[in-house]
């Protein structure tokens, strides 16, 4: 091998150890938009686990067909179930329907749930499913399985689903998610503050932490 | 050198750029971590895709490896002239323009989200292969008339 092959050589690795750092540590959307906080308080409409009575509220506006979401929806089981009663979780429906085709009728799936009282088991059964309902031609069929692991009525599950009711429901949390500034899933509003989502556990812990030390 | 001297030089210059991106993008995809969905489509839901791997390994390493074996067989080629290393990236240039291919049609008709990362990716492919056609026609031509002089 000559000079002029071994120096290009060398030269084209060390571009792609700086390219590879530039990727790994800038993110690739770059919208850095103000931070806004919460707009609309938690009230008893919401879907909220925890006491109410709790110092730290932690609200997540998401939407059961991002991949992202399914990967936080672990790591927040794991949290709220490490603070117990001190800090309440809200769940708020932000589905992208530009880009998620089932993310809708999957926030539907929730909401009609909620009705009959089940709201996180089918928000869990949905984000641990997701995979399998995300490309599907008829996600309902998967919806109604779940619904029905969940010994729901199904006649009215699936009625539910269709209403106006439910709808507007949703659509009542993307207005309050617009308004509070929410640009991707998942967003996190920790005592009414948005914050920047954690990479781990342990940063998610430090941050309520914070939170706590701030109400008290 | 069966052809012009500077056509490799543009091959070479191309899989860099090839195998740049693609680096980009493989680095991404292994310490990206949680990338959100964000309201406009793009990068996010074509790199979380399923089709983002194949049996658990990024398309962009495997895109990075393969930029980087066309960049390196025609540079040495550039020094060495060995035949066998012309025949390798010009056909091996095959696979990278038929995978591009799959990964377009994958982006407009099955997750209908496009990636910019992933286009430029596609169009250095697609440009390399198609130097790589015309030096395979120049070369074999120039052979014929070697032959029959």
């Amino acid at each position: 091998m000559n000079k002029f092959t071994s120096f290009t050589i060398v030269f084209v690795s060390l571009l792609a150890v700086g390219i590879g750092y530039l990727a790994a540590n800038s993110k690739l959307e770059t919208t850095q938009t103000a931070q806004k906080d919460l707009a609309a308080d938690v009230t008893d409409a919401d879907h909220t686990v925890g006491s109410s009575t709790a110092r730290v509220t932690l609200v997540e506006y998401g939407d059961f067909q991002c991949p992202a979401c399914a990967l936080y929806y672990p790591l927040v089981e794991q949290v709220r179930k490490g603070y117990g009663d001190n800090l309440r979780l809200v769940f708020r429906q932000f589905p992208l329907r530009t880009n998620h085709k089932n993310a809708q009728p999957a926030a539907e799936a929730s909401e009609a749930a909620a009705l009959q009282g089940k709201f996180w088991e089918m928000h869990g059964l949905l984000y641990e499913h997701q995979t399998d309902w995300s490309d599907a031609a008829d996600p309902k069929t998967f919806f109604t399985q779940y619904a029905a692991s969940l010994a729901l009525d199904l006649n009215k599950f699936s009625s539910d689903m269709a209403s106006d009711a439910v709808k507007a429901r949703i659509e009542r949390d993307v207005v309050s998610g617009n308004s509070s500034g929410v640009n991707g899933t998942p967003s996190f509003y920790l005592n009414g503050k948005k914050i920047q989502s954690p990479k781990s556990p342990g940063e998610f812990k430090n941050l309520i932490d914070q939170a706590f030390n701030a109400s008290s | 050198m069966p052809v012009p001297r500077w056509w490799v030089y543009l091959f070479v210059v191309i899989s860099i750029l090839g195998f740049l991106d693609a680096t980009f993008l493989a680095v991404k995809h292994i310490s990206g971590g949680v990338i959100p969905c964000t309201i406009t489509a793009g990068c996010e839901k074509v790199t979380t895709s399923s089709y983002a791997t194949v049996a658990g390994i990024p398309v962009a390493l495997l895109g990075a490896l393969y930029y980087f074996s066309i960049f390196f067989l025609s540079l040495v080629y550039l020094s060495s002239g060995k035949p066998i290393l012309f025949k390798l990236f010009t056909h091996g240039s095959i696979i990278g323009v038929v995978a591009s291919f799959w990964f377009v049609y994958v982006q407009l008709f099955i997750l209908h989200a496009l990636c910019i990362y992933c286009l430029f990716s596609a169009a250095t492919s697609t440009a390399l292969f198609i130097l790589a056609l015309l030096m395979v026609r120049v070369s074999r031509a120039n052979q014929r008339s070697m032959d029959m002089s």
